[in-house]
């Protein structure tokens, strides 16, 4: 299909994850396929035997004022400074756009709980006294996203969106719709999310540490989402195009092969499909797609509710230009998303 | 493109669950009637803080509503979302009509279970093991996909999460989700409830006022929070007529940006509020002119309300002191994930009832806020069209076009 100026694509992208920061680490890791996951200090969980994918490598410091960083929650680290890579990347410079056509809609799932649990410890183990105000204004799960467009003046359309292991997804459908609305002409999205102790004690409590809740990860995968008319105007390098983004909200179970084609509608045929949440073990998706070649991210650096972000930059990093992608994520509780991904430009290119 | 712009959005069900009406004709009393449901609190110990008020739900029993054993596995949240929610669909009747793949549910979240994690914290660290059944509700996007599984909504589930502003921005997009022709029908809303981290944290930050909140009068001293539940089933109104739904209101179009300004105060200017008021009217192809009432975000806090007068004045010009600037939180409390949606709630309720709510608690008039904000009691209005503002922690701005049926 050709290209045409109000098709959607992306400029940009940016990424930190146990694989370091950068995209060139992500972009290694990626082909190494090697696993990244480390063992969790047992003084956490009081056992051995789990893994995390720390985004150990990343350090506030190298990127701001260590006072400046304080004000932070970890998210938030995250998300201003992965908006700065992806801006740099699609060669936006500051001010060089206006600032209310440029949004950020971002996945988020975690965000917030590690400022939230740090508060009320403080309560509980202080009362009123223990309360540290300065940590409040983070823990509400917007705060990265926020945070991102105060230090990068992001005027426009400004949404976190959560759910399940598709919050990445999730943000990524809102944020074409609002270019496809002329909301914007950028929008910066994909996912950004933390692993923390108190949120691993709560898995182990729940038992989920050995099925959902093992080898979580942590970092941002952002992608800047751009109008290809814009692209064009400003001599941007177009990463990949944007096809359809499908998605059901949960399988009925009286109509199950329905919602499986609405994902996937048949004939249906990607050369690469990169995996994300819980997509590998969903065997009725991937049995359409049995000669793809597959990509699951989430082995190697981890699973977050918002992980998908890094499972897309991952994707298009690797596709070759026309070459056509799909992104696959679900949960188990739902949603299921299926995004259609197109190398390079094939017009431009 | 497909747009809100090409399709009417029709909204053809309605359901609520707060302190101010545990149903719609409840809450529409109480609405009319301009009654309080600010009060004391005691779901959690709060004699530790300044203020020990707020909009609880009471006399509320899970088991009124759901078996003992859907009762234990429900957050409180997500009782009241599924009620809530429950109402709405009764009420438009689309899960007849429609395929569960053309249904879906767009929420706002907040705190969430937020009430129940941190009794099983609390206990943790009291070196207690605490019931791992209080953590199921932690993470906000619990409740919509409980909602989804539970009247089989299979199109589409999703959480919007910024903070005040979450579930108007989540009926804004709720109505692109039927106007792109994605779905049939979206029930959207939000559902929230009272916490000990939020109670505790905007009484920490001095933003608590320990009478009930009076929106935009002299010597108000902020927030008073609350909780509740509201959702609206969103269709195309040529499908909705089709069926023979009853139609309640229209959502026209909304503004959704961020302010880029701070992370809790507003920008002073009111330029940054103006801003997202005027994207909201664009997109409804409306002219200020025709708006009769403004159902403000209001909540109360010294800033805020002056603020938002300045972008009324920014918005409406000249015509600004004619244009009623009402706030509802004086009824309903603050309720954080949910207010957007049970202030839009009180818009389309009023605009159907032909009247403009009053601002409750009035305490004298403040210079800063010289405008006309109904607080001497509601009045009747042949008024078509009212906005509805939600302003967020973050910056994040979302106003809402909604219009009588």
């Amino acid at each position: 299909m050709t290209p045409a100026r109000n098709d959607i694509v992306i400029t940009g992208l940016a990424a930190i994850s146990a694989a370091g920061v950068g995209t060139a680490s992500l972009h290694d890791a990626i082909k190494r396929a090697e696993s990244l996951l480390q063992p969790i200090p047992e003084d956490i969980l009081g056992e051995s035997g789990h893994f995390w994918g720390k985004a150990a490598a990343f350090r506030a410091a190298d990127f701001m004022p260590p006072l400046k960083a304080r004000k932070f929650d970890r998210c938030s680290l995250f998300a201003v400074v992965a908006a700065g890579m992806a801006l740099k990347d699609a060669a936006i410079a500051p001010g060089s756009l206006d600032a209310a056509r440029i949004g950020i809609v971002l996945g988020c799932g975690l965000g917030g709980l590690a400022n939230a649990e740090e508060f009320l410890r403080g309560y509980f183990t202080a009362g009123s006294e223990g309360l540290v105000p300065m940590l409040f204004p983070n823990i509400v799960p917007n705060a990265s996203a926020s945070n991102a467009s105060i230090e990068h003046g992001l005027k426009g359309p400004n949404v976190t969106v959560i759910q399940r292991f598709c919050s990445a997804e999730s943000a990524f459908l809102m944020a074409k719709r609002f270019l496809e609305e002329d909301r914007a002409d950028v929008i910066l999205t994909g996912g950004v999310d933390e692993v923390f102790p108190a949120m691993l004690k709560s898995f182990k409590a729940m038992g989920q540490l050995r099925s959902f809740g093992s080898g979580f990860g942590e970092g941002a995968g952002l992608l800047v989402l751009e109008k290809r008319g814009h692209a064009l105007h400003r001599n941007a390098r177009i990463l990949a195009r944007v096809g359809g983004v499908r998605t059901i909200g949960r399988f009925f179970h009286e109509a199950y092969q329905a919602g499986v084609d609405r994902l996937l509608p048949e004939p249906f045929s990607a050369e690469l499909v990169s995996l994300s949440g819980t997509a590998a073990l969903d065997h009725s998706l991937l049995d359409r797609l049995p000669a793809t070649s597959r990509l699951d991210s989430g082995r190697i650096l981890g699973r977050s509710l918002a992980m998908g972000g890094l499972a897309m930059a991952s994707l298009v990093l690797m596709l070759k230009p026309a070459e056509t992608g799909l992104h696959l994520a679900s949960s188990p509780e739902g949603p299921y998303y299926a995004i259609d991904l197109y190398g390079g430009d094939p017009v431009q290119s | 493109m497909d747009s809100i712009k090409g399709k009417r959005i029709a909204i053809t069900g309605l359901g609520i669950f707060s302190a101010a009406g545990k149903d719609v004709p409840a809450f529409t009393r109480a609405l009319l009637a301009g009654e309080s449901a600010i009060g004391p609190v005691d779901l959690f110990d709060v004699a530790p803080f300044p203020s020990g008020i707020g909009a609880q739900v009471r006399c509320f029993d899970p088991l009124a509503y759901f078996s003992r054993r859907d009762a234990g596995k429900l957050s409180r949240v997500d009782q009241f979302g599924i009620i809530a929610a429950g109402e709405a669909l009764r009420d438009s009747g689309v899960t007849q009509h429609h395929c569960p793949y053309d249904i879906g549910v767009s929420m706002g979240a907040g705190a969430s279970g937020m009430l129940q994690s941190e009794q099983w914290l609390k206990q943790s660290l009291a070196g207690r093991r605490g019931s791992p059944s209080l953590l199921r509700g932690v993470l906000p996007d619990r409740t919509a996909t409980t909602i989804a599984q539970r009247y089989d909504l299979c199109g589409y589930q999703g959480s919007i999460t910024t903070a005040c502003s979450s579930s108007a921005s989540s009926i804004g997009w709720g109505a692109d989700l039927v106007a792109t022709g994605r779905l049939k029908a979206v029930l959207c809303g939000g559902s929230d409830c009272l916490s000990l981290l939020t109670f505790s944290g905007f009484n920490s930050l001095k933003v608590v006022d320990p009478a009930p909140c009076s929106p935009f009068s002299l010597g108000r001293q902020g927030i008073s929070l609350g909780e509740g539940a509201a959702f609206m089933v969103m269709e195309d109104e040529g499908e909705a007529r089709r069926r023979g739904a009853a139609i309640h209101g229209y959502i026209l179009g909304y503004g959704v940006a961020g302010e880029a300004y701070h992370m809790t105060a507003p920008d002073p200017t009111g330029g940054e509020a103006a801003r997202v008021m005027r994207q909201a009217l664009e997109r409804a192809a409306i002219p200020a002119e025709a708006v009769g009432w403004v159902n403000a975000h209001g909540t109360g806090t010294p800033l805020n309300d002056m603020v938002e007068s300045k972008a009324m004045k920014l918005v409406f010009g000249d015509r600004a002191p004619l244009v009623p600037l009402v706030s509802t939180k004086g009824l309903t409390g603050h309720c954080l994930g949910a207010a957007g949606a049970v202030e839009a709630m009180a818009t389309v309720l009023s605009l159907k009832q032909g009247i403009i709510p009053q601002t409750l608690n009035f305490r004298g008039a403040d210079p800063d806020c010289d405008l006309d904000y109904c607080h001497r009691g509601a009045r009747s209005s042949d008024a078509t069209l009212a906005l509805s503002n939600s302003f967020a922690f973050g910056g994040n701005t979302t106003c809402l076009v909604l219009e009588k049926g």
